[in-house]
């Protein structure tokens, strides 16, 4: 079985790829070409790829979290996870190709980045890591897939406002169900985030007990967390609406990716250095 | 602009189609006649009843259905004789009712396959003045239930109305055909619903009682809104209205600020000339509503909601030309699916050949099949004159299995090999057999 991994990410790859078409097709055309299969094919692909991640696990005796490969490889997962859950939640699958494409571009980086041997350092070994490595990115996979829904809420408003019926208008749910999705990515990302700070702070402690929390990529997740934290706030007192969480969910993860570019590419404090 | 007339003078014999039951169909609609005309010759079901025994009651005609709505008056029948039935119905249906449609050529006649294909059509909102309206297929069904209970309709018809009923329910089940709302009152409808998942969750205000706000009331309470509030200056407009719509509640037009702080959709449809509702008391009532959408649909011209309004977050403001747009592309959009439609047409009309076919075969298969049996027996009893009486049993059920075997592949040929020249196949089958003498050879 361990002998068919390294040929494993490129066969997600065409999963994920066949996927988003099918969701593709759907949205552009307004018809499945699979039918019935479009979401068993989801599944079987996100059923498929957690086996994938499993394996590597156990081959490497690691979270596969440690290269940005296998990070990506983990997002593309993940935005297919949570996707794949919403759309069960709700009923709802013309959106599906905006948050599928994410996945497959993830995947994609996976790809073209795949290093055949990961690096072996005590640090991956701990469980403690993989554990904060699973939570934080199942938790950017969310924001991720709200800032997609976010992308097509204000996509649907303008088109609402202005009276221009263009490509999203007549293709997309109602706003308010783009809403409960919006919100939905935005709670799951809040709470697996939470789970992640909360993980990756104990283990700093355990680690360098004298550590200090002032690392730019924890600061600008803190930031993150607190913007999501107060935008869902603000919309369960009923200041805030959809439009306004859109804005948020999509100004947080320009700030994520953000930080986690300039992290890798300057920064040689430990979140850099990993 | 009077449509152009598309008759022909005369219409061909049709007792003996190459593929297909004979058939025909004449009629009026909103291509071939205006309106002027079309009403004379419009039927109610009374009419159209005594219309089909009319026709069934002569000998040249053996099927007739008649379909009638308010764009068109159309005949389908099964011939005995093309020439006299074609006389008979368009003088019956047409002539003596608006004789200049006749004089003027201003109607349609189509034959045979075409004439099947034509209520398929029909059926699948092709040939319907707004292209795709869902009303045409219950009108079909209904007609089509009237003349089975009058008995005018036969094993082809009523295969042909069941054909064309599959085809209508195909087309907009596979197409886009009847999508999007095509008329102000459902334009509104599909706003709402663009914004809101459940318009069965929300509350709407309607300021105005005539015609516009009838229309948008009609359609919001056809996908039962929650509530309607209305308001209206004119006290006996108001009282229709209300008479109209019972379930809708009366407001008097100084409440109408207060209550839009609870509703998600308000319709303006006066005939003021001056806006009804404008920016500084609509602001407060948007900071009132926390943000909620709030969808303002304004059908009175001159307009009645002052367009700034549009501007505040969370109210999303269209007007008449807006709702025109929609409705435009609407249009293109189920023009974009004709050709979708005319292949499900197309496929559903192949069945209905196909199965005539299949009929046509029938009996000849059956006369084939006696014809062999006949022999088979005529000879196992005479070979059982010199064979051991224990072998005649295996010796009858051996004789049998051949012959189903022989007959087999043959028999399915004639069954299913349908198609252009199939009516010549038959008959040379029935010539090398011999079948048409009906005795054993």
């Amino acid at each position: 079985m361990t002998q068919l991994l390294p040929a494993a990410p490129v066969f997600i790859l065409v999963l994920h790829l066949l996927v988003a078409a099918e969701y593709g097709v759907l949205f552009f055309a307004g018809r499945s070409p699979l039918g019935r299969m479009g979401t068993p094919l989801l599944w079987s692909t996100v059923a498929l790829h957690g086996l994938y991640l499993v394996l590597l696990t156990l081959q490497w005796h690691q979270f596969p979290a440690a290269t940005v490969a296998q990070a990506f490889s983990v997002l593309a997962f993940a935005v297919a996870l949570i996707y794949a859950l919403l759309e069960r939640w709700e009923g709802e699958r013309t959106s599906g190709f905006w948050m599928l494409v994410q996945a497959a571009t993830f995947q994609s980086l996976a790809v073209i980045l795949h290093t055949p041997i990961p690096p072996h350092r005590e640090v991956f070994e701990n469980p403690y890591f993989g554990f904060h490595a699973l939570f934080a990115l199942l938790g950017y996979a969310s924001f991720a897939v709200a800032a997609g829904y976010g992308f097509l809420y204000l996509r649907l408003y303008r088109e609402l406002k202005k009276a221009r019926f263009q490509l999203f208008y007549g293709k997309l749910p109602p706003l308010e169900v783009l809403e409960r999705m919006l919100v939905g990515g935005l709670t799951v990302g809040l709470v697996f985030l939470s789970g992640g700070l909360i993980i990756g702070t104990i283990w700093l402690i355990q680690r360098e007990p004298g550590a200090t929390l002032l690392d730019p990529t924890i600061l600008v997740t803190l930031f993150t967390w607190a913007l999501y934290g107060g935008s869902l706030l603000l919309r369960r007192l009923g200041r805030w609406q959809g439009r306004q969480t859109a804005l948020a969910s999509l100004t947080g993860l320009a700030l994520i990716l953000g930080s986690l570019v300039l992290s890798r590419l300057l920064l040689t404090s430990f979140h850099g250095g990993l | 602009m009077s449509p152009a007339p598309v008759a022909t003078t005369h219409p061909r014999n049709t007792t003996h189609p190459e593929v297909g039951p004979p058939l025909l169909a004449l009629g009026v609609d909103f291509r071939t006649a205006p309106i002027e005309l079309r009403e004379r010759v419009a039927l109610d079901p009374r009419e159209a009843e005594a219309l089909q025994l009319r026709l069934m009651a002569s000998s040249e005609i053996a099927e007739a259905f008649v379909l009638s709505t308010c764009n068109r008056t159309e005949l389908y029948l099964r011939p005995e004789d093309g020439d006299a039935a074609f006389k008979l119905a368009l003088d019956r249906a047409l002539g003596e009712r608006a004789p200049e449609i006749v004089e003027g050529g201003r109607y349609f006649v189509l034959h045979d396959r075409e004439a099947a294909r034509r209520l398929l059509a029909v059926a699948a909102g092709l040939e319907s003045m707004v292209l795709g309206e869902p009303e045409i297929l219950g009108q079909v069904k209904q007609a089509a239930d009237l003349a089975a209970d009058l008995g005018s309709t036969g094993p082809i018809l009523q295969r042909l109305l069941r054909t064309a009923m599959k085809a209508g329910r195909r087309a907009r089940s596979e197409t886009e055909i009847g999508a999007g709302a095509i008329s102000l009152g459902y334009a509104v409808v599909e706003l709402a619903r663009r914004i809101f998942d459940r318009i069965d969750h929300q509350r709407a205000l309607l300021v105005g009682a005539g015609d516009m706000a009838t229309l948008a009331a009609t359609a919001l309470f056809e996908r039962e809104i929650l509530s309607l509030a209305f308001a209206n200056r004119g006290n006996q407009r108001a009282e229709r209205f209300q008479e109209e719509f019972p379930q809708s509640e009366r407001l008097a037009m100084e409440e109408r600020y207060q209550y839009l702080a609870v509703a998600d959709l308000l319709v303006v449809a006066t005939r003021a000339d001056e806006p009804i509702f404008t920016l500084p008391p609509f602001r407060e009532v948007v900071q009132r509503r926390r943000s909620r959408p709030l969808l303002v649909v304004d059908l009175g011209l001159p307009r009645n909601v002052e367009a700034e309004i549009g501007s505040l977050p969370n109210v999303f403001l269209h007007d008449i030309d807006s709702l025109r747009g929609l409705i435009d592309r609407n249009l293109d959009r189920r023009r974009a699916e004709v050709p979708a439609v005319e292949s499900i047409v197309g496929t559903e009309l192949r069945h209905f050949l196909d199965w005539y076919e299949r009929r046509e075969a029938e009996p000849l298969v059956a006369q084939l099949q006696r014809q062999a049996e006949g022999i088979r027996r005529r000879e196992v009893e005479l070979a059982k004159e010199s064979i051991p009486a224990e072998y005649h049993e295996e010796l009858d059920r051996l004789t049998r299995s051949l012959v189903r075997r022989v007959l087999h592949h043959p028999s399915r040929q004639l069954r299913h090999g349908v198609g252009e020249g199939s009516r010549a196949h038959l008959e040379l089958i029935r010539r090398l057999f011999q079948l048409d003498e009906e005795r054993e050879p």
